[in-house]
C-alpha cells in the first residue's frame, strides 16, 4: 500500500509534466497531481494530504521547470486542508466531487497566483484566470469525478465474494 | 494530531518559502539540481511509456483514417466507374452514329436514320421496332440497313414506329449471291436464329469458308450488294439437287441502336458505300 501510495504521489507530480500532454483537451490540460492529492488526503487525513502535497508538487516545479516550492507549497496546504475537512464533508456524490474539485483546483491556482506575484511573476491575472485556471478547474472536476467514480468500482468489485 | 499536522504544514510553508527566496537570489541551483537526478530518470522512462502509447494511439487513429480513406475511395472510384462507362457509352454511341452518318452520306439513295426502341428476341418471331413510323411517310416493306450491312424490312408500320424482320427471322427470305463466284441463291432465316443460303446449284458454286454473300437486287425489295454475312459451314447434301449454306450475319441484330431505312431509289447498286474485302 504504502509503495502504491509512493508511487502515485511521486509518479503523479512526474507524470503530469510528460504524460499530461496527451490529455490535453482544446490546450488545456488537467493538474493530475492536485487530483492525486485530493483523492489521498479526502482518504488518510491531512498529515498525509499535507505531505503528499508538497511531495507532489516540489516534482511537479522540479519537471516543469519553474520555481521550486510554488506548487509545493500550494498542493500541501490544499492537501491540508482537504485531509482536514474530509471527515465533515460528504464526498461520495459526483455532484459533490465535481463543483467540490472545481473549487479546489480555483483556490490552488489562486494560492499559487498569489505566492507568484510575491516574488515578481509577471502574468497578468485576468488572462491566468480565463484561459489557465478556469479551463484547469473544470477539467480537474470532471476527471477526478470520473477518477473517484473508477475507484469506487474498482474497490467494489474487488470486495465482492467471488 | 492536529498540533502535529499543523506543525508539518509550518514546516513545509517554512521549507517552501526559503526555497522560494533562496530561488529569488539565484543561490539554491543545488537542490534544483538534486531533484533533477530523481525526476529526470522517471520523466525519461515515463516519456518512452507516453510516446509507445501514444505510437499505439497513433496507429489505430491512422487505421481508423486509412478505413475513411478507404471507404470515400472506394466512393469516388465507383462513381468514376460508373462516369467512366457513361463515356465510354457515349463515346460508343458516337462512333456508331459517325458511322451511321457516313453511310448515309455515301449512299446514292433516299435514306431516313431511325433508332431502335425495342427488340423481339422469342425464336417464332425475330423483330425490332425503330421509332419511326406513319408519321414520317414510312411504307410497309422498306429496306432497313446498317453500317455492317442489311438488318431487314419494314412488315408492319404504325403511328410512331415500325416493325422490322430481320434477316433471322424463320419467314424471312432475301435473294442473294456470294461475291467472289457470284453464285445466287437465297438467304433464308432460321428458328435458331441463324441464316442459311439456300438454292445455290451444285455444280459451278464453288463457295469457300468466309465469301462474303450480298444482296442481289433482284425482287426489287433491297438494293443489290449489301452485306448479309459471310459463309461459315457449307452442307454439301451429296445427290442433291442444290447445295446450302450456313452464313454468319453481317449485323449484330442483338446489339444495333440505330439504322436507316432506305425510302427511295432502291433499284441501284450500293456494294460500293460498304466496307467489304471480298
Amino acid at each position: 500500500m504504502r509503495t502504491f501510495l509512493a508511487i502515485a504521489v511521486l509518479g503523479g507530480g512526474v507524470a503530469h509534466a510528460t504524460v499530461g500532454s496527451a490529455l490535453r483537451i482544446a490546450d488545456v490540460a488537467p493538474d493530475i497531481p492536485l487530483i492525486v492529492v485530493v483523492l489521498l488526503a479526502l482518504r488518510r487525513g491531512p498529515e498525509f494530504g499535507c505531505g503528499a502535497g508538497f511531495a507532489a508538487g516540489l516534482l511537479q516545479d522540479a519537471a516543469t521547470g519553474g520555481l521550486l516550492g510554488v506548487q509545493a507549497l500550494t498542493k500541501a496546504v490544499i492537501g491540508f486542508a482537504i485531509g482536514a475537512l474530509g471527515e465533515r464533508l460528504t464526498v461520495s456524490q459526483p455532484l459533490v466531487q465535481v463543483p467540490g474539485l472545481v473549487l479546489l483546483s480555483l483556490l490552488e491556482g489562486l494560492a499559487r497566483f498569489g505566492l507568484l506575484q510575491l516574488f515578481h511573476f509577471p502574468a497578468p491575472f485576468g488572462g491566468l484566470l480565463m484561459y489557465v485556471i478556469v479551463p484547469q478547474a473544470l477539467y480537474n472536476g470532471f476527471l477526478g469525478a470520473a477518477l473517484v467514480l473508477a475507484l469506487a468500482w474498482a474497490e467494489a468489485v474487488r470486495s465482492r465474494p467471488s | 494530531m492536529r498540533i502535529r499536522a499543523l506543525a508539518l504544514l509550518g514546516i513545509i510553508a517554512g521549507v517552501c518559502l526559503l526555497l522560494l527566496t533562496l530561488q529569488m537570489r539565484g543561490s539554491v541551483g543545488g537542490a534544483a539540481d538534486a531533484l533533477a537526478v530523481v525526476t529526470t530518470p522517471v520523466q525519461t522512462v515515463l516519456a518512452r511509456i507516453n510516446r509507445a502509447t501514444l505510437g499505439v494511439w497513433g496507429t489505430y487513429r491512422d487505421w481508423k483514417n486509412v478505413r475513411v480513406e478507404n471507404r470515400r475511395l472506394r466512393e469516388e472510384s465507383q462513381r468514376l466507374r460508373v462516369e467512366a462507362l457513361r463515356v465510354t457509352e457515349t463515346d460508343a454511341e458516337n462512333h456508331r452514329l459517325r458511322r451511321l452518318l457516313t453511310l448515309k452520306e455515301s449512299l446514292p439513295l433516299e435514306t431516313m436514320a431511325g433508332e431502335i426502341i425495342a427488340r423481339e428476341w422469342g425464336g417464332w418471331v425475330r423483330s425490332l421496332t425503330v421509332n419511326r413510323g406513319r408519321g414520317d411517310a414510312v411504307a410497309r416493306l422498306t429496306a432497313v440497313i446498317a453500317p455492317d450491312g442489311l438488318v431487314g424490312r419494314i412488315v408492319d408500320v404504325r403511328t410512331g414506329s415500325s416493325v422490322v424482320q430481320v434477316l433471322t427471322d424463320p419467314a424471312s427470305s432475301v435473294g442473294a449471291h456470294v461475291v467472289r463466284t457470284r453464285t445466287p441463291g437465297v438467304i433464308e432465316g432460321e428458328p435458331r436464329g441463324t441464316l442459311r443460303f439456300k438454292y445455290m446449284p451444285r455444280d459451278g458454286g464453288g463457295l469457300q469458308i468466309g465469301d462474303l454473300v450480298v444482296s442481289s437486287g433482284l425482287g426489287g425489295l433491297f438494293p443489290g450488294g449489301i452485306p448479309i454475312g459471310r459463309v461459315r459451314t457449307i452442307d454439301d447434301r451429296g445427290s442433291a439437287l442444290f447445295n446450302y449454306a450456313q452464313v454468319t450475319p453481317a449485323v449484330d441484330f442483338a446489339r444495333i441502336d440505330e439504322v436507316l431505312l432506305l425510302t427511295g431509289g432502291i433499284m441501284r447498286d450500293v456494294a460500293a458505300s460498304f466496307k467489304s474485302d471480298g
